[in-house]
């Protein structure tokens, strides 16, 4: 070998393994951004998985209650009058309050502590008379202060918790009054204008009702689009027309679709304003192109042999395409549609349009019902300046988050036992 | 080598033409294939043997720009019409791919298919009747008799090939096409499909497309050389290899070209 040709051949080697590199390179810039992405959202969302609950003892007194019969039913119960009780549970937390100033302790706790007193009777009637330990929400402040994401060593007038109420909590903190537990209020509960008591299940049930009827929509229109054009459809001018305008579908911004909803769904067929359903069918219209062009890919992509053969044995066109065509073509599909389905799930402009961001603070049970969504969930809680939200909004993508990972799961769960019967 | 024919014509084409858009592929194609023989198209790449092939189950249907003219007719029907019932006429005249081609399904659904879709088996049995049948036909029913219900593609290319054609036998067709059925196997399952054509003749037409000529020269009764799209040359086997009339049949033959 002489010496040009050496040259020659190390210059190519040296290309192989500088490409290697930046490829490399890239590749930990990608890993790195979202590993940092990760970890702020982390960081800062698991807080709101924990809940600070205040414990206090509350006397169940019948004659605070205003419950007069000896032998009080549960609807006397129900009916009977809580305010004082609680009241003086959360007084009691420091007896040497002067009465004016109640309001300091009230404050401390969840403006639903009332019902929550309540609720604890409720539960338990044979408390009736009875002194019983109770634990109430903290206010969101408290909460935050309890989770060290609140600065304590700020001017007391800049302070949402006072100089008081910091002493009344460390008093509380050191007999071990403060409970953090699980957070379950925040998967159970809807949206609220408290941060303590705000959860995600009204839009969590919205997203799923959003999503499901999404895909019904948009699923079998696509599926079926994309066998006719691909497998039927004659070649000509117009069909070219119409892949040309599918293609362009897809890259319309996803706002134009809300403003189509909110023009032609809500205003000609005055369908529930709000509602998934609406949502759902204004997402299938951005979903469609993308499963239309995923299902055409794998239509596209099952060999023509397959085909042959089928036809060869006397199949009619439509045999081959069902019997063979469009079965192997499925995972693709399946992972067309999942993409798409995924689009939508983060897809946010387009539902504020049809007015899902309006607050929502019931459970919906049906398509039908009002609801927010995951995304718009998080838009609406990063625009509440209370600092309690700032967790719950990390806290709502994380959960956003764990639906796409679920989703796409399941697709890929979905696609191999495909694969693997038909390999 | 004698054929068993009947010496009845089984299809007979008249001056087909074919069109790729406007490119001709066939001219003034006209030959007659008789019943329960073997017939052997060989040519150069690009010659349009298997063009013509593909016109006897109207398998061009399925390019829109190719436009055949011309007259073919099997017994007394005329295949190139546009009122023949071509999913009929497939049944009747099956077909074997030159890469194996099973469907990504069992040993049993490929070979069942057939016989399913045109309503043969009145019941369970009798469609595994029919399979075990085919099977046996093609001679692969001793290697996947246990494991009928393992997957079509997962066999050697040998026998992929045979299941397909086991698939195509699956509906008693009058004529079996083959084109090119072993050019993507090894000798040995070259020797056995060869082995099998020869079986096949007694109760099909067998009109097959063939690279090799020692190929034709084995399995054929008849042979047609075709070269750029016109069929020079047509006549008993024997007579084309040892004595053929035309000049450029005798240097393909020889190997001069091709």
């Amino acid at each position: 070998m002489n010496e040009a040709k050496r040259k020659l051949l190390n210059k190519r080697y040296r290309a192989e393994a500088n490409f290697k590199l930046f490829g490399q390179i890239a590749i930990g810039l990608a890993l790195l951004f979202l590993a940092v992405f990760m970890y702020k959202i982390f960081s800062k969302g698991y807080t709101a998985f924990q809940k600070t609950w205040i414990v206090t003892e509350v006397h169940y007194d019948k004659e605070l209650m205003l419950i007069e019969t000896d032998n009080p039913s549960l609807e006397d119960l129900e009916n009977a009058d809580y305010y004082d009780i609680a009241y003086k549970a959360m007084t009691r937390l420091d007896p040497s309050l002067p009465e004016e100033d109640d309001r300091q302790l009230i404050q401390m706790v969840a403006f639903t502590y009332e019902q929550e007193v309540k609720n604890h009777l409720l539960k338990n009637p044979s408390l009736l008379g009875k002194i019983a330990p109770i634990r109430l929400t903290a206010s969101d402040d408290l909460d935050q202060v309890h989770k060290g994401n609140y600065p304590r060593d700020i001017p007391e007038e800049d302070r949402r918790v006072n100089d008081y109420q910091l002493k009344i909590y460390d008093m509380l903190n050191e007999r071990g009054d403060i409970l953090s537990k699980f957070n379950l209020s925040f998967f159970t509960n809807p949206d609220s204008r408290e941060a303590e008591l705000a959860g995600i299940a009204s839009s969590f049930m919205g997203t799923v009702f959003s999503i499901l009827v999404c895909l019904a929509f948009s699923f079998p229109i696509a599926v079926l689009a994309a066998i006719y054009l691909e497998e039927f459809a004659p070649k000509n001018k117009f069909t070219d027309f119409i892949e040309v305008n599918i293609n362009n579908l897809a890259a319309v911004p996803s706002i134009v679709f809300g403003l189509l909803g909110l023009g032609v769904l809500l205003a000609v067929f005055n369908l529930p304003r709000s509602t998934p359903l609406v949502g759902g069918i204004t997402l299938s219209l951005m979903t469609l192109p993308t499963i239309i062009i995923a299902a055409r890919a794998s239509l596209k992509a099952v060999p023509p042999s397959i085909r042959e053969a089928a036809l060869a044995m006397g199949a009619s066109n439509m045999q081959t395409t069902m019997h063979h065509t469009v079965p192997l073509s499925m995972p693709g599909t399946l992972s067309g549609t999942i993409i798409g389905l995924a689009q939508a799930l983060g897809e946010t402009a387009p539902l504020i349009l049809i007015g899902m961001v309006a607050f929502v603070n019931t459970i919906p049970g049906t398509p039908v019902d009002p609801a927010a969504s995951l995304p718009v969930q998080i838009y609406i809680w990063s625009e509440s300046a209370e600092r309690g939200f700032v967790e719950k909004v990390s806290a709502c993508i994380m959960v956003l988050l764990g639906f796409l990972i679920l989703m796409n799961l399941a697709a890929q769960i979905i696609r191999h036992k495909f694969e693997r019967k038909w390999n | 080598m004698r054929g068993n024919g009947t010496n009845m014509t089984k299809i007979s084409a008249k001056n087909v033409n074919v069109f790729y858009g406007s490119k001709q592929a066939l001219f003034d194609v006209s030959l007659d294939i008789m019943d329960k023989e073997v017939t052997a198209l060989i040519g150069p790449s690009g010659c349009g043997k298997s063009t013509f092939l593909r016109c006897l189950n109207r398998m061009n249907d399925v390019i829109d720009i190719c436009k055949v003219e011309g007259s073919i007719k099997m017994d007394e029907l005329e295949l190139n019409s546009r009122k023949l019932d071509v999913v009929r006429l497939r049944e009747n005249v099956g077909m074997v791919f030159q890469k194996p081609n099973p469907f990504p399904k069992t040993i049993y659904e490929n070979v069942s298919y057939g016989p399913t879709i045109h309503g043969m088996a009145q019941s369970k049995s009798e469609l595994d009747q029919i399979v075990e049948m085919s099977l046996k036909k093609a001679a692969l029913w001793e290697e996947v008799k246990d494991r009928l219900d393992e997957i079509g593609t997962g066999l050697s290319g040998g026998q992929q090939q045979r299941l397909c054609i086991a698939r195509a036998i699956s509906v008693s067709p009058e004529v079996i096409l083959m084109d090119e059925p072993c050019s993507a196997l090894d000798p040995i399952a070259t020797a056995q499909i060869e082995e099998l054509i020869d079986d096949l003749k007694k109760e099909h037409t067998i009109v097959i497309v063939t690279h090799s000529m020692s190929q034709a020269a084995r399995v054929s009764q008849k042979t047609g050389f075709f070269h750029l799209g016109k069929l020079i040359e047509f006549g008993d086997t024997e007579k084309i290899f040892k004595n053929p009339d035309n000049q450029q049949t005798q240097d393909y033959i020889t190997g001069r070209f091709g």
